[in-house]
């Protein structure tokens, strides 16, 4: 295993280097934005020379680059906005600080990630089990009634917006019925049963419509690897039929469909916009849009660097994976 | 290392019985063997040859019930004198691999790429016997040994890809040879390795059925090994036998054209090469597309002389003269009229006059080629050259 732990090494450092690009490009570009932060932190009424007081408490009075290596440094060391009493700290690591919620960026984020990654991982697990044995049943009955019920939902799912769904799931189940409860968040450490009442709905209605991709992608592939030659040996070696679909065919279907499993998960992980919205969810999709809403760039900033890195190390993960999963792929 | 189970006999252990095998697709029915018959005996060598479509690998994958859903298999097919066709999928599964195995042409789409061999062979033997795990291993690692893998324990932990083609190939007889079956069905084994590993992987088989006694069905359109290999021989034709009878019986008394044209098609050694190889004009028709007559008659340089009745009327497998059963399906009744069309063709070794002595068993020995180069070799020892690999 030391060639997946140089690979791993290399792949974390390589990493960084596009963390450093990206932070950059997305430091001048919002930073280039004609809006001034300033004006919402300098109180009523805003004179100019308040104005030029908040632009120099915040730091913004420097040049984009200036303010871009002040940044980084707040990342190693931390920073600290202002003097004396007035004075706010942002511990390191901090990625920005928002002066409209009074909070540094990377609190306000790790207060939201519990519930976006509620969200996320519940819905990818269910969406995962529902998508892949919808479609390993369609592979296996195809042409048949199952086939064409499996491959007309995957189209429905594709197709439907996530915030129509998520409305009419919340008007039947929530209101007509009254069976779960339409929004709000409990952590999992207050009440795990709670946790679960309260999400079931979002995460159903997610997996539903990410599942489609799943079931076709598992559809297609699985009907590829059932006319390869080693699935007639593993049928001429005795293998009953459920050994030779879930042994040796399934087993070819698990690299593409861990792919883009963890590519999926890694980008909703990020924030999930639209279903924290439509149930009221208070997660990292949510404050990234109530934070564009108030020009709250540094946040913008924040989430918009820390859903790309999810996404990057969802790559990491992937590759490795597909080292352990197919012995042909080396990671020298 | 098992003792033979059997020594050589002439009761079969496998024996198709007019078999017909007919794919149900959207353009209609589909013959694809179309009523042949054969039989090995344990420790023999049925060969079964002809051109790509002839039906060789449907009749081996029906024997086996491996055809896809859209095949339907009529005749008989007895192992032991126990019907196949009319078992269950779970009696037919406990002979898969254990009392009929298969080996394919290409043991690189045929090892499954995910799992190790080890694992590959110690599976078809676990799916067989109640053994745990490790005697599983300890088994699979003891045939990796048995077929010539060099250092078999620690190969055991390999991938298929990790491997040459031909010891890829070892590897897929283990596999086949795991559960010591009775019949072993190798399809074109050979086709897709290299000249050298070819006569090396054709030496294996030879040794492993001496070893076991198993009854050996060979699908091959390579004659060179057939003529080495095999006791019997089944000339198939668009799902049709043509010929069938010993190997010296179709070598040396070929009593239809077509066998004569595949005769004329494989290069010798042992002739000047002053004439190119002689071809068959044309090519196979699709099953089924012939519903009258002969199936070769388009093809044959023989038509004439018979006449009409190659159009008309259907020949039937009659016995010619020869050790046993020879038989032809050819109106051709004479040979010697045969005999002088060969003699233009450039194959009249070939040809021995009705009733010659067999003069040709020494030519035989040299004949078909680079085989007989790699039996002066270790009985199952790859050489330097492939292990090199």
């Amino acid at each position: 295993m030391p060639d997946l732990v140089w690979f791993v090494i290399r792949r974390l450092l390589a990493t960084v280097l596009v963390m450093l690009a990206l932070s950059l490009a997305v430091y001048l570009i919002f930073y280039a934005l004609p809006a001034d932060p300033a004006r919402l932190g300098c109180g009523k009424p805003c004179t100019p020379d308040r104005l030029e007081q908040a632009r120099h408490f915040m730091q913004l009075d420097q040049s984009t680059m200036q303010q871009y290596l002040q940044f980084l440094k707040g990342i190693v060391a931390g920073r600290t906005f202002g003097e004396g009493a007035a004075a706010v700290q942002c511990n390191a690591p901090c990625f920005g600080y928002s002066f409209p919620l009074a909070r540094p960026v990377t609190t306000l984020i790790l207060s939201r990630l519990p519930i976006t990654a509620s969200i996320a991982i519940g819905a990818a697990v269910l969406w995962l089990i529902a998508g892949v044995s919808l479609g390993l049943g369609a592979a296996l009955r195809r042409g048949r009634l199952f086939d064409r019920f499996a491959v007309g939902f995957a189209l429905v799912g594709v197709a439907s917006p996530s915030f129509l769904v998520g409305l009419l799931a919340i008007l039947v189940f929530g209101f007509w019925l009254n069976m779960v409860p339409v929004n709000g968040y409990v952590p999992l450490t207050d009440s795990p049963v709670d946790w679960a009442w309260h999400l079931v709905l979002p995460w159903v209605v997610l997996a539903a419509l990410n599942a489609a991709s799943y079931i076709r992608l598992t559809r297609a592939q699985m009907l590829e690897e059932l006319n390869l030659d080693h699935i007639t040996t593993a049928r001429a070696k005795g293998a009953g039929e459920g050994r030779v679909v879930l042994l040796h065919g399934l087993r070819g279907v698990l690299v593409p469909i861990v792919t883009i499993f963890g590519l999926d998960l890694g980008g909703l992980l990020g924030g999930a916009i639209l279903t924290e919205k439509v149930f009221s969810m208070q997660g990292l999709g949510e404050l990234l849009i109530s934070s564009v809403g108030q020009l709250d760039v540094a946040v913008v900033v924040g989430v918009t660097l820390f859903s790309a890195f999810l996404v990057i190390l969802a790559n990491l993960v992937v590759d490795v994976l597909h080292g352990v999963l197919d012995p042909r792929v080396g990671h020298a | 290392m098992p003792e033979p189970r059997k020594t050589p006999s002439e009761t079969p252990v496998l024996e198709v019985h007019d078999l017909h095998v007919t794919f149900r697709t959207e353009g209609g029915l589909v013959p694809a063997v179309d009523g042949i018959d054969f039989a090995v005996a344990p420790g023999q060598t049925l060969a079964i040859v002809g051109e790509s479509g002839s039906g060789k690998s449907v009749s081996s994958a029906a024997v086996m019930g491996l055809l896809p859903s859209n095949a339907d298999v009529k005749g008989e097919v007895l192992l032991d004198g126990r019907e196949l066709t009319k078992l269950t999928a779970e009696e037919l599964r406990k002979v898969r691999g254990n009392e009929v195995a298969l080996v394919f042409q290409d043991a690189l789409s045929a090892l499954n790429p995910y799992y190790s061999v080890g694992w590959q062979v110690a599976e078809a033997y676990r799916l067989h016997h109640d053994v745990s795990k490790k005697e599983a291993n300890a088994r699979a690692v003891r045939m990796l040994d048995l077929v010539g893998i060099p250092s078999a324990a620690q190969r055991a932990r390999a991938y298929p890809h990790e491997f040459s083609g031909g010891m890829r190939q070892r590897v897929v007889i283990a596999m086949a040879l795991v559960n010591d079956p009775k019949v072993l069905i190798a399809d074109e084994p050979t086709t897709a390795l290299d000249v050298t590993v070819q006569a090396q992987i054709i030496q294996l088989l030879e040794d492993v059925q001496t070893e076991f006694g198993t009854a050996l069905v060979l699908i091959s359109h390579d004659l060179g090994v057939v003529a080495e290999v095999a006791d019997d021989v089944l000339v198939m034709y668009a799902g049709r036998a043509a010929e069938q009878g010993s190997v010296k019986d179709i070598f040396y008394r070929a009593a239809h054209p077509y066998s004569l044209g595949l005769l004329g098609a494989m290069p010798r050694v042992d002739v000047p090469p002053k004439h190119r190889l002689t071809t068959i004009p044309g090519s196979p028709p699709s099953p089924g597309s012939i519903e009258t007559g002969c199936p070769f008659q388009p093809r044959c340089a023989y038509t004439e002389r018979v006449g009409e009745r190659c159009i008309t009327e259907r020949p039937l497998l009659t016995p010619r003269p020869g050790e046993g059963n020879h038989e032809a399906a050819c109106h051709l009744g004479r040979r010697p009229e045969i005999a002088q069309e060969v003699a233009r063709t450039g194959i009249q070794e070939n040809a021995a006059p009705e009733g010659a002595p067999l003069q040709q068993s020494a030519a035989q020995e040299s004949a078909p080629l680079e085989h007989s180069a790699a039996k002066a070799e270790g009985p199952l020892q790859p050489s330097a050259e492939e292990s090199a690999l």
